[in-house]
């Protein structure tokens, strides 16, 4: 009896002793980088960066950017341009922070990669990974505030003939598991989840004026073997209609974004290979004013982004299946929440084919706290020379958005 | 028709007068704070006939088959936005112009004038002009919708089964080139829902129709979709309007039911969401069960006027070839009977497939027929009817969509790089002795069974539209639509296509009758 006490306290005090290693927030910089931003911030803060000097901050900003500042033309803009603004590390919730202390000590991925556990931990669950899978499952940990909804003014542009097409649409998200704010964490109770829902979206369009009230439902589940369910209800034609999910290499209603990009990877990461390629320092939205944004007609690329220096860390993404649209994807995720600042994505030449930047801004969450969320982004194509731009309206993060609202009755109800 | 015009005038001054406080005009004007939602569009559709005959050719002075003017407005007001209640008032009003008798002559003069005056424009019914109006209430789990209602309940394309609320207006096109909730004619109605939280989400559906009865409106004789009127009469007699196709439906509009409470049609439906595991794979199904209780949208003679629906036929051909006066159309001639169809319907993902399947299936209890000798010689269409009768029909739809991927075309032209592919089969089932029954058409068979294609892709960025639709009958008749969708940008809409017609007799079936309905469309229309 004595032996089993003493071995039960050594694994609990063993696990207390690993827990205390970990180390969240983690900060973008450490003191002596973070001196070094201040320094160069100094000589940008506040500068609008355009074709004329965008070559003095080419460190720091991507290829892609950095093609579309110096030849704007590509994007139906006569001028692309950013601001830098300073670095400013987030504020993260308590509930993300706490989840993090609490299930990252023992976090570990079995031997199909998978997080063991997935479903009943929350928050990231390798603040310092080793391996492109491990930061791959940090990206996919971060709930964004568990919940929200938004309202999406998108664009569709093609550069070359100046046509635009607007599109309008209420957007409401859950996380139906690893969530570390909105009660219940770390997941919706089994026996109000008895289907195992991992995360599930309901949309509903308000503009163009053909497709108003046309809705979407799409479930993703827990088991990555299962591929999303998704619904549309097409007010056109007054139908529910299930979709095939082999159809998220399909592009989102003639955006530059297929299904699988939407929140930089919406579907599961064993269809992918992760490699870790080093860290880059660049340039991204973080603190976004999305007052600020503009563009001109026919411009597939916003201007006004203000941009901050970020130290990312950087996974080279190949999907399994050898006819996938991409033939490989990096991504670039933040060193404190690791949400995904931008991707590229490569087509199955080896050229650079899209590029999908999110702007965040922390906005008011659960409790008065703040998450940082992205409010607007574009994806272009340089190739087709082609853009979709959109604003997201966040209504509410963070808030009980009722668990009825996903299931496809819902999908008719209010329609017409 | 002045009437209906004063109306939209009246809701469109409004809409001018409170454009100050628009909020929105990208898609749809938001009024009154957001509370009054205003979308509408307008359209014109023409359609040019490639192939008419010279039999038709007398009847015409152009090829135009169609030059309809059309107009909606949509209201969605929310009236009622509480916690535990709210209430949504909506309607759905149209007017349509089809102006081609109006410069056609010939076509003018081929169609009645009842129904060119019904043909032309929203005035069949004098609630024509409004499409939807209900009020639509939601309480907890209960949801009620009061109001005149288009009700969906196929999950499949193209050839409808259970789907048999509402009938059909077939006279300008044929499904697929309009929209289905244009096409369907709305009912007053009460609707209920009921969403449980027992296990597979059921949802309780249930529908009373109090005497509501519109039957199906078929291409009117004369019109560019219908026949030409027969028989025939003298050379010097063409075009005359009135033939037996024009006879019949006149008779039956004479003889269609009264808003009364005893003509009430019933329906009730379960759907539900259930899931299950085979052979390693998850199943999803989004099921209904239902069951139907109205009247056929046909009717079948009165037993004690069948002798005199047959010699008014008789004198009215007579008149027709001979010259002579068109008898005078009795009333109360037909009747319209009720019957019952239970159905099923079922969709799910299939992993292995890499495909959506959905199926349906409905039997038809004691659907009305009428009956005819079997043994005459003349063609069954034309015999004398010598009673009615009821026979069960089964009907079956199985249609599989798979999403065909091509990398190659996704880096071009804006493509999606994806063929959405639907193929279907759709079969009927007529039990009992067929040979005694008397149809115009299909009038001897006992099994129907159809094959659907269709396929979709988008090019520039979903601007442009392609899509085939085609469907092939084992009676080697059919139809194909190739059709090309411009959206250009918010509120322009263009469509081209081509529609073919063909078979071998065209008694086999309604839309094999059309065989030389062959023509090129055109649409344009604005959104708002």
């Amino acid at each position: 009896m004595r032996r089993t006490i003493v071995s039960v306290l050594s694994i609990f005090l063993a696990v207390q002793c690993f827990a205390s290693e970990v180390t969240f927030p983690v900060p973008g910089y450490d003191a002596e980088e973070l001196q070094k931003v201040r320094l160069w911030e100094k000589s940008w803060n506040n500068k609008k960066i355009t074709a004329e000097n965008v070559d003095q901050v080419k460190d720091f900003v991507h290829e892609g950017v950095y093609t579309a500042i110096k030849d704007p033309g590509i994007f139906g803009a006569k001028e692309i341009w950013f601001e830098v603004v300073p670095y400013r590390p987030y504020t993260l919730s308590k509930g993300f922070i706490e989840a993090t202390k609490k299930y990252a000590p023992t976090s570990h991925l079995d031997e199909k990669e998978m997080l063991e556990g997935y479903g009943e931990v929350a928050g990231i669950p390798f603040p310092q990974p080793k391996t492109g899978i491990e930061m791959a499952w940090n990206f996919d940990s971060n709930t964004r505030g568990d919940s929200h909804h938004e309202i999406q003014f998108g664009t569709v542009v093609d550069c070359k003939s100046g046509f635009e097409r607007t599109s309008e649409q209420h957007r409401w998200e859950l996380y139906w598991v690893g969530r570390y704010d909105v009660s219940p964490v770390p997941a919706i109770e089994k026996s109000k989840n008895p289907r195992g829902i991992a995360r599930s979206f309901f949309q509903r369009m308000a503009a163009p004026a053909d497709f108003i009230d046309t809705t979407i439902l799409e479930i993703k589940y827990l088991d990555p073997h299962r591929g999303e369910d998704l619904w549309v209800y097409t007010a056109m034609f007054r139908r529910i209609r299930r979709y095939a999910n082999n159809q998220r290499t399909d592009s989102i209603d003639g955006t530059d974004m297929i299904y699988d990009d939407q929140d930089g990877w919406y579907t599961h990461l064993i269809h992918n290979t992760y490699d870790y390629k080093g860290r880059a320092d660049l340039l991204a939205a973080r603190h976004q004013d999305s007052g600020k944004l503009e563009k001109a007609e026919g411009q597939g690329f916003w201007n006004g982004f203000q941009r901050e220096r970020v130290n990312h860390w950087v996974v080279e993404v190949k999907n399994k299946d050898k006819n996938y649209i991409y033939s490989r994807q990096i991504w670039y995720l933040d060193p404190e929440t690791w949400q995904m600042n931008f991707k590229v994505m490569y087509n199955r030449q080896g050229q650079l084919w899209k590029m999908y930047e999110m702007a965040y801004d922390e906005l008011p969450s659960y409790g008065g706290q703040t998450t940082p969320i992205f409010n607007s982004e574009h994806i272009i194509d340089f190739l087709r020379r082609h853009g979709s731009t959109s604003v997201r309206n966040i209504q509410s993060v963070g808030t009980d958005i009722p668990l009825t609202q996903f299931r496809t009755k819902s999908l008719k109800e209010k329609s017409y | 028709m002045k009437k209906t015009i004063n109306i939209f005038s009246t809701i469109l001054l409004v809409l001018i007068v409170s454009g100050i406080s628009v909020i929105d005009c990208e898609a749809a004007f938001h009024l009154f704070d957001n509370k009054l939602r205003v979308k509408g569009s307008i359209y014109e559709f023409m359609m040019y006939r490639t192939k008419v005959k010279d039999d038709e050719k007398q009847y015409r002075d152009t090829d135009w088959g169609l030059m309809r003017t059309k107009g909606t407005l949509e209201f969605l007001y929310k009236a009622v936005e509480k916690e535990n209640l709210q209430v949504n008032l909506f309607s759905f009003l149209q007017y349509w112009h089809e102006a081609l008798p109006d410069f056609d002559d010939e076509y003018h003069d081929s169609i009645t004038r009842d129904n060119r005056k019904r043909f032309q424009g929203p005035s069949y019914d004098q609630d024509d002009w409004i499409n939807e109006m209900y009020a639509d209430i939601y309480s907890g789990k209960w949801n009620i919708r009061l109001g005149k209602q288009i009700v969906f309940w196929s999950e499949v394309e193209m050839v409808r089964t259970i789907d048999r609320i509402n009938p059909l207006d077939l006279r300008y096109t044929t499904p697929g080139i309009e929209p289905w909730d244009e096409m369907k004619i709305g009912l007053w109605m009460m609707r209920g829902f009921y969403n449980s939280d027992l296990p597979g989400q059921l949802v309780f559906e249930w529908i009373w129709i109090p005497g509501d009865y519109e039957g199906v409106r078929t291409p009117r004789e004369g019109s560019s979709m219908g026949a030409v009127p027969g028989p025939q009469g003298k050379e010097d007699l063409r075009p005359r309007a009135f033939g037996l196709g024009a006879a019949v439906n006149e008779q039956w509009r004479k003889s269609q039911p009264a808003f009364t409470l005893s003509n009430s049609q019933f329906a009730f439906r379960i759907r539900g969401n259930s899931e299950v595991a085979l052979l390693g794979d998850y199943y999803l199904l989004d099921w209904t069960v239902s069951w139907y209780h109205g009247m056929n949208n046909t009717p079948v003679a009165k037993s004690s006027k069948i002798e005199t629906i047959n010699q008014y036929n008789f004198n009215l051909a007579i008149a027709r070839v001979f010259g002579g006066d068109i008898p005078r159309v009795p009333g109360g001639l037909w009747e319209y009977k009720f019957f019952d169809v239970i159905g099923t319907s079922c969709q799910t993902y299939v992993p292995k497939l890499g495909a959506v399947v959905r199926g349906e299936v409905s039997y038809e209890i004691g659907l009305p027929e009428l009956k005819a000798d079997p043994d005459s010689s003349v063609a069954p269409y034309m015999r004398n009817i010598t009673g009615t009768t009821e026979r069960d029909v089964i009907n079956v739809g199985v249609t599989l969509d798979k999403p065909l991927k091509s990398n190659w075309l996704s880096q071009r032209w804006g493509a999606s790089g994806v063929f959405d592919c639907t193929f279907g089969w759709f079969g009927q089932r007529r039990q009992g002795n067929v040979s005694r029954i008397r149809r115009t058409f299909a009038y001897d068979d006992r099994d129907q069974s159809n094959f659907t294609l269709t396929v979709r892709t988008r090019l520039k960025h979903n601007s442009i539209w392609p899509t085939v639709r085609f469907l092939y009958n084992t009676r080697n008749w059919g139809y194909g639509v190739f059709a090309v969708r411009y959206t250009p940008g918010k509120h322009m809409r263009y469509e081209m296509g081509y529609l073919w017609f063909f078979s071998n007799n065209q008694w086999h079936f309604r839309e094999a009758y059309a065989r030389n309905k062959d023509s090129i469309y055109f649409r344009i229309g604005y959104e708002f």
